[in-house]
């Protein structure tokens, strides 16, 4: 029965990953929401790291304003503005954000 | 003609290790959650095999994690589904990004990249549309597929042996890559505006637990940027009055 679940549960994320990616779907994506969906990459992104750096993750109160998630995050922000290099952004600030955490007051 | 063959061959294999590399960020931060997955769902009491399964052909770690709540209270079939469907809804909107991209590739390709498109691969693929390979992304799907199932599979085994990596905080990892992966994208106004309001939004409707708030704040966030591309009105002041908004929330 739990397998027969996991299966139909499946289904469902499967088509929502796979639905518009069928050709036979009879949609013509027109210009305007090619333009439209242009700013999805930015928007999902930005909706999905936003929490985690401003809120705590069981309760999802607000996490005071000064935190190593924020001041971290920042200096990703300035390094990828400044070097668009997607490897060393990450790995600088997630250095950083390490020793904040482990020597956070 | 086999020199050729062999030198595409080569090329195709180094494109995937260039897309594992790439994901590798992401594929260390999913790890925390993966042994998560594993573990809670052994001590909910599901079999080995079960709870491998949803790691393996459910393959969302959201997902997982609710399903295993509900077979935990014994949830009916229905409510499982219509909840996977409203947490799973925003791969719609992957989808829909990738069609013009992924749809006129063989069945194979479809079906494949289709499985693995999960936030972390349209993070890495979403943005690049017209430099997008399809091994490259099959690299990174791949190898952040097989590292999602080895770290469920070390959950599922030694689960209650292993310390708790929460406080570790490897989330951030995520929170670099997608940086690294917006900033240098963030060319024009309305790109500018698109991030703001997402921000914004998000930390809102989180904060209140809206459900849906993913698919929501997205969407508000893609029609604020694509309004101020159309109508291109008063774009500054209209970020601006976002963050007001947020001082004053």
């Amino acid at each position: 029965m739990i397998l027969l679940s996991i299966l139909a549960m499946t289904l469902v994320v499967f088509l929502s990953r796979y639905l518009f990616l069928a050709p036979t779907l009879p949609l013509k994506l027109g210009s305007e929401v090619k333009r439209f969906l242009k700013y999805s990459s930015p928007a999902i992104l930005t909706v999905i790291l936003a929490p985690i750096m401003f809120l705590e993750g069981e309760s999802q109160q607000l996490m005071p304003l000064v935190n190593p998630y924020l001041i971290a995050a920042v200096i990703a922000t300035l390094l990828a503005w400044k070097t668009a290099n997607v490897l060393l952004t990450t790995g600088v600030s997630f250095v950083a954000f390490l020793l904040m955490n482990v020597f956070w007051g | 003609m086999s020199d050729i063959v062999e030198q595409r061959g080569n090329d195709n294999r180094s494109l995937m290790w260039q897309g594992t590399v790439a994901m590798m960020p992401l594929s260390i931060a999913v790890v925390p959650w993966g042994l998560l997955a594993g573990s809670y769902a052994v001590e909910s009491g599901l079999l080995v095999i079960e709870a491998q399964a949803l790691s393996a052909i459910l393959f969302a770690g959201a997902a997982q994690l609710v399903a295993i709540g509900m077979f935990n209270t014994g949830a009916s079939l229905v409510t499982m589904l219509i909840t996977t469907f409203f947490i799973t809804s925003r791969h719609l909107l992957y989808s829909v990004a990738m069609r013009e991209t992924i749809s006129p590739l063989p069945l194979r390709w479809r079906l494949t990249l289709g499985f693995l498109l999960t936030d972390e691969l349209f993070a890495l693929i979403g943005h690049r549309q017209t430099s997008f390979n399809r091994y490259y992304a099959l690299g990174a799907g791949l190898s952040f597929y097989l590292i999602w199932n080895l770290a469920s599979f070390v959950g599922i085994i030694g689960g209650s042996v292993i310390p708790n990596l929460d406080s570790l905080g490897l989330d951030f990892a995520i929170v670099a890559t997608f940086i690294a992966l917006v900033v240098p994208n963030v060319k024009t106004k309305p790109v500018l505006l698109t991030v703001l309001v997402a921000l914004v939004s998000s930390v809102v409707l989180h904060r209140l637990q809206v459900n849906g708030a993913l698919m929501i704040a997205s969407l508000v966030a893609m029609i604020a940027g694509y309004a101020a591309e159309r109508y291109g009105v008063g774009v500054s002041t209209e970020s601006s009055q976002d963050i007001d908004k947020e001082k004053r929330g």
